[in-house]
């Protein structure tokens, strides 16, 4: 049916485009961060002829890239640790283990998940303040936490209910106690939906700026995203410096998009298919 | 298997699951640890999640009828709600708000046509999937950047609006343009996001009623009007939730990159407002007053639309 064909590919032209559209600006961004600021200023669009990766190398030393970079792992890996502990505790008792309340945790639970931060800012930052906890590493970690909790227990539980009960019986008739229980077979078996969850964790405290500007305001405190919103007024006259700095806090998630497309996507659908 | 109540108790928990039945099985060695065991599982999340979550939204309510300054910490009443109202900046955040909810339906219809010509094997489907996708692993405070590149009076997208004739057009300081232009790159990092939610949609659809549609001859836009809208209602549903979620709470890091409220505020939403007061004008109460008012539109949006949505779906 050639009719049929064409119409097809009167689909798949404008969906070419729109793939073209999404790709673009980052391959301008990376493409003028390779260009001296004089290459820049003759011809923004032409692909650059040299490799001008001294722009990294003057992004990363000059405006404190680096330390920006070492807050953000630091952070992140924290708090990704914390969420994947308690989120995978909580989602083994919630989902195998019957006890007084364990339905109303779990209503709580998916009632905090649309509690949003914005909503929470004001009275969580004069916590936090009282508490001693604002502007320090501590401090930020624990909003993370907080903040991304509801989710991964949540997907902890739903994926903790697929486990037959039938394994943990035997678990238990070899005389494991309910912390052997969750050390020697829900820890493995959710292996998959901890890396899985953990990605998503990562990616959104990695890509968060409201919760650190509110939680660790000082300039020697800045995460990577904090830092990027600086890099502006910074280099306001110097674009392929400026365009270095955004990419030098993109590479490490594209490398995560990269590598791990499939365990994101799978984060991503699990709320809709399971909720 | 059968056990014995008195098992049972002092096991605490019971290894099943709401309405199956099973039994423990094993000894208990500690039986009073094992009956804590569950509640001790539980416990960090559950101290975490009050002391930083549930606390402060009361305390937040709390706040917003407390006054700032010097009268900080006395009852003003809805003092706060009023000034709300009367700021010319808050306003147009409302009728920002409103701008999304007429637009939402457009940021859920281009995912899930684009989902559903991939579902269809569009020729490059595979790839489309990936490419589409990835924006929406960066970060807003990136995306926001990147655009002030692109969006920038002689950048990229101006050029080629040059070279058919058009333009240029101020994106980020026309106060009729911006708020348009923030809203266009927000979808653009977003849809990817929805596209795979759909995605997972279409793999529950039964595909033999789509194969009997197009037996029949089904013309596509019928296809998708009889057959993968009410299929998917479940779907549909769940992404204009969750985009409008998406809309209300994470704006916040293009706003602050792209426009900081500007031009002439007019970029403003609500999540921007109450930053700025607490961030900037230290102004807590008022910022308290306002987050309250967000969270109100978020539940009203939310659940106004989940009728609209399951009463449609009922009439198919």
């Amino acid at each position: 049916m050639p009719g049929k064909r064409l119409g097809r590919w009167m689909v798949a032209v404008p969906m070419a485009l729109l793939a073209l559209a999404t790709v673009y600006p980052l391959v301008f961004t990376t493409n003028v961060a390779m260009k001296t600021r004089r290459e820049y200023i003759l011809d923004r669009f032409s692909p650059t002829t040299s490799l001008h990766l001294e722009n990294i190398a003057a992004a990363w030393n000059s405006v404190g890239m680096a330390r920006y970079f070492a807050n953000s792992l630091i952070v992140v890996t924290a708090s990704v640790i914390l969420l994947l502990l308690f989120g995978s505790m909580a989602g083994f008792a919630l989902s195998q283990l019957r006890f007084r309340g364990s339905s109303a945790l779990f209503l709580g639970c998916l009632a905090a998940l649309f509690v949003p931060f914005q909503v929470i800012m004001v009275p969580l930052a004069r916590v936090m303040a009282d508490s001693g906890l604002i502007d320090t590493y501590p401090g930020l970690i624990l909003a993370y936490v907080a903040q991304f909790l509801p989710f991964t227990i949540f997907l902890m539980t739903s994926h903790y209910r697929t486990i037959p009960v039938e394994i943990i019986h035997a678990a238990r008739i070899d005389g494991n106690s309910t912390y052997g229980v969750y050390r020697r077979i829900m820890i493995p078996l959710g292996a998959p939906a901890l890396l899985s969850v953990g990605i998503l964790d990562a990616l959104f405290c990695w890509n968060d700026v409201l919760i650190a500007l509110l939680m660790m305001p000082s300039p020697e405190h800045r995460t990577l995203m904090v830092g990027v919103t600086s890099l502006r007024g910074q280099y306001s006259d110097n674009i392929p410096q400026f365009a270095s700095g955004v990419l030098i806090a993109a590479i490490p998630v594209l490398l995560l998009y990269l590598f791990l497309q499939r365990q994101i996507a799978d984060g991503v659908t699990a709320g809709s298919t399971k909720g | 298997m059968v056990r014995s109540a008195a098992a049972e108790r002092t096991t605490g928990a019971r290894f099943e699951r709401p309405g199956r039945h099973g039994g423990t099985g094993g000894i208990p060695r500690g039986a009073r640890a094992e009956r804590l065991a569950p509640f001790v599982l539980v416990a960090p999340a559950v101290l975490i999640i009050v002391a930083l979550r549930l606390w402060p939204l009361l305390l937040g309510v709390n706040f917003s009828f407390t006054g700032d300054g010097e009268r900080n910490g006395t009852s003003v009443g809805f003092d706060n709600y009023a000034q709300l109202l009367d700021d010319p900046l808050f306003r147009t955040a409302l009728r920002n708000v409103g701008l999304l909810v007429v637009l939402l339906p457009v940021a859920v219809a281009i995912p899930g046509l684009l989902a559903t010509f991939i579902y269809l094997r569009v020729p490059g489907h595979r790839l489309f999937r990936g490419v589409y996708f990835f924006p929406a692993v960066l970060s807003p405070v990136i995306v926001g950047a990147i655009f002030n590149l692109m969006l920038g009076f002689d950048g990229p997208l101006n050029a080629a609006l040059g070279a058919i004739g058009l333009g240029p057009i101020d994106w980020l300081g026309d106060p009729g343009v911006a708020m348009f232009t923030v809203i266009g790159v927000h979808v653009w990092a977003t849809f990817g996001m929805a596209l795979v939610v759909f995605l997972a949609g279409f793999s529950t659809l039964d595909a033999a009623l789509l194969d009997a549609a197009r037996m029949d001859g089904a013309s596509l836009p019928r296809i998708i009007w009889h057959v993968i809208i009410p299929g998917l209602s479940r779907t549909i549903q769940f992404v204009f939730v969750t985009t409008m979620i998406g809309m209300l709470t994470s704006m916040f890091g293009l706003l602050y990159v792209m426009t900081s409220g500007g031009p002439e505020g007019s970029t403003y939403l609500p999540e921007f407002y109450v930053w700025i007061q607490q961030g900037r004008m230290n102004r807590p109460a008022l910022a308290s007053a306002a987050s309250t008012v967000l969270f109100l539109i978020m539940l009203v949006v939310g659940i106004l639309q989940v009728s609209v949505l399951r009463r449609a779906g009922r009439e198919d």
